[in-house]
């Protein structure tokens, strides 16, 4: 978006969204693998939002006429011990998979970011006393703290977003941490300081606008985690309790449809958690190496 | 070299006591009342103020916090992690009982990631690009989507369905009865250890590819030496030591995904006992099991960072 002196004649309003167009545009052409998934993505994502008017029955209607009944015409994905619709589960399953992820991401690594930005910025005991803490959250597994945490503060989407969000603070934390260190003795930084710029004016005019490519490649690539531990968490009985349709939850459920589980009241919530991820996984994959030239071909 | 591992030692010894704060801070002050975490904002309505109190006595929660904290740090250093509120067993019988088990399934699945990752990414490096890198690299990536408990309850179920046959439910010591403790450990080892390969093959893929340039690789092949021997004596030493570290990373990986995955295929270990904890809402078992995973994985990850120390002169001699 360098040679955008356009003609003075022509309109220029629709500059910033030609600007996200070309965007797009470009990142098909230098992943197009990464594009490709990231319409499964945009698809799946549409099909959660969209899943009150697409899906066929509702999805806590139980049907006592069909139950536990296989994959046919009336049930694409067969129907639950209680006779309710596997495929309109996992429709509106990934609605609430699809908000606690993304809600669980977005809050975790704006406080993981915004605290590293304050450690980075002004170091000192504060930073010393911040890399410890981070360093505690850090010693648990991911998924052990965020059962705990759901535990402790009882079940619920709330609950579950804050449990899945405090495991993702620490990689906001240190990434946008000591992304902010090297800003910090960069010399336009120092030019700021040197006319006077404040403190605040220093954090949030000139370095946290660097930290917002670093932020979108953490974000995007832990999309994919926090679906598999909210889908655990589910899977657990610490998730959003039944009987609101999670991915985790009908898996687990799947397990009290008797002795032999009907095959697909496993497969296809499953099939659902593992389409997601791959998607997301692969897209921030493209857009880790968009905004990251540095990465490129590593890994 | 001895001053490294006593840091490092010392700031275990940190790490682990803001541990034990934090479990506590999380399982006895975030929810407030632990009655509510026991028998449900339900349950807690239909007991008389006096019964609440009596509760709380019984279970030592009227004291101040501090004093609680103490408590549960003495019951630990003594080796007694009290008791579950549901089960007769004490929580220490019950990791000494169910925790071989786990632990047997987390050894067997680090060594069955190291086997098939490393080879995979050796693959991989030596032949980038070709159809074999991109089959490697396909089913790493995919490996990584997929949740490890999935695919154990598909395992379950085609077992079940093909060959109506289940592992046998009672746990047994590999000294025991060697036949029934394998096929218990084997399904969960090798879900675990296949979704720790895909990260082993690449990370050790990159490793390994960063490793080849470099300048006395390139001596060793001009010298003449037998590109076989190239890799296994000069590249590869070279391109474990991150894999190393990951692995220990990964370790976190495996104590937590073993509690989904033992309760998909029914494991009677310590992931399973996690499993009904969460569920039964007990607080006091979870606790202490939530830090003693935590310590476990502490302390692993010491014994990773001083193998590597040990290994690479450049940080023994810093």
């Amino acid at each position: 978006m360098t040679a955008t002196v356009s003609d003075p004649t022509l309109p220029a309003p629709p500059s910033r969204l030609r600007g996200v167009g070309r965007g797009i545009a470009t990142f098909f052409r230098r992943a197009p693998l990464s594009g490709f998934w990231g319409v499964i993505a945009a698809l799946i994502v549409a099909m959660a939002v969209a899943a009150p008017l697409i899906a066929p029955y509702p999805p806590l209607k139980s049907d006592f006429r069909a139950m536990q009944k296989p994959p046919g015409e009336a049930h694409w994905f067969g129907t639950d011990q209680i006779g309710r619709d596997t495929l309109s589960r996992v429709m509106y399953g990934a609605q609430s998979s699809l908000t606690v992820a993304l809600g669980a991401v977005l809050f975790g690594t704006t406080v993981g970011a915004l605290w590293g930005l304050a450690c980075g910025y002004f170091g000192g005991r504060f930073d010393m006393a911040s890399q410890r803490v981070i360093e505690f959250l850090q010693s648990f597994p991911d998924l052990i703290l965020a059962m705990a945490i759901a535990m402790a503060l009882g079940g619920g989407m709330g609950t579950v977003i804050v449990a899945i969000a405090i495991t993702r603070i620490p990689f906001g934390g240190r990434v946008i941490r000591s992304v902010v260190l090297s800003l910090k003795e960069m010399q336009y930084v120092e030019a700021a300081r040197g006319i006077g710029a404040s403190h605040r004016r220093l954090m949030f005019r000139h370095i946290l606008p660097q930290c917002v490519a670093p932020y979108l490649i953490l974000a995007t690539t832990h999309l994919g985690v926090a679906i598999v531990i909210e889908a655990s968490l589910g899977f657990l009985g610490v998730g959003i309790p039944p009987p609101t349709p999670t991915w985790g939850n009908m898996l687990a459920d799947s397990l009290n449809a008797g002795l032999v589980p009907p095959w697909w009241l496993v497969f296809f919530p499953g099939a659902a958690i593992t389409l997601t991820v791959l998607a997301f996984n692969l897209l921030g994959d493209g857009i880790r190496d968009l905004l990251d030239p540095r990465l490129r071909g590593s890994v | 070299m001895y001053s490294y591992i006593a840091r490092r030692l010392a700031f275990g010894a940190l790490t682990v006591v803001g541990v034990s704060i934090m479990v506590f801070v999380i399982m006895r002050i975030l929810p407030g009342d632990p009655l509510v975490a026991i028998f449900g904002p339900e349950g807690l309505t239909k007991l008389t103020e006096e019964q609440r109190a009596n509760y709380m006595a019984d279970l030592g929660l009227s004291d101040p916090l501090w004093v609680q904290y103490l408590r549960w740090i003495k019951d630990i250093v003594e080796g007694n992690f009290g008791r579950s509120f549901f089960r007769s067993e004490s929580v220490a019988d019950m990791i000494l009982r169910r925790g071989p088990l786990t632990a047997e399934i987390a050894l067997i699945s680090v060594v069955l990631s190291w086997l098939v990752g490393i080879p995979v990414a050796i693959i991989s490096a030596l032949k980038p690009n070709t159809v074999a890198d991109s089959v490697a690299r396909f089913a790493s990536i995919l490996f990584l989507a997929v949740p490890g408990f999935w695919i154990g309850m598909l395992i379950v179920l085609a077992l079940l369905f093909w060959f109506g046959y289940r592992a046998p439910m009672a746990g047994v010591g590999f000294l025991t009865d060697p036949a029934a403790n394998l096929q218990i450990v084997i399904g969960p080892a090798i879900v675990l250890g296949l979704g720790q390969a895909a990260y082993i093959a690449r990370m050790g893929r990159s490793s390994l590819l960063e490793v080849i340039r470099e300048d006395y690789v390139r001596t060793a092949r001009a010298k003449g030496l037998n590109n076989r021997l190239v890799i296994a004596l000069h590249a590869l030493p070279n391109a474990l030591l991150p894999v190393i570290t990951l692995s220990g990373v990964l370790l976190g990986l495996v104590l937590a995904g073993s509690i989904p995955v033992e309760r998909a295929f029914g494991t009677p270990g310590l992931g399973y006992s996690m499993f009904q904890a969460v569920s039964e809402r007990d607080v006091f078992v979870m606790q202490n099991l939530v830090f003693l995973y935590a310590v476990v994985f502490v302390v692993l990850n010491i014994v990773v960072d001083v193998t590597i120390a040990l290994l690479d002169p450049r940080i023994r001699l810093r």
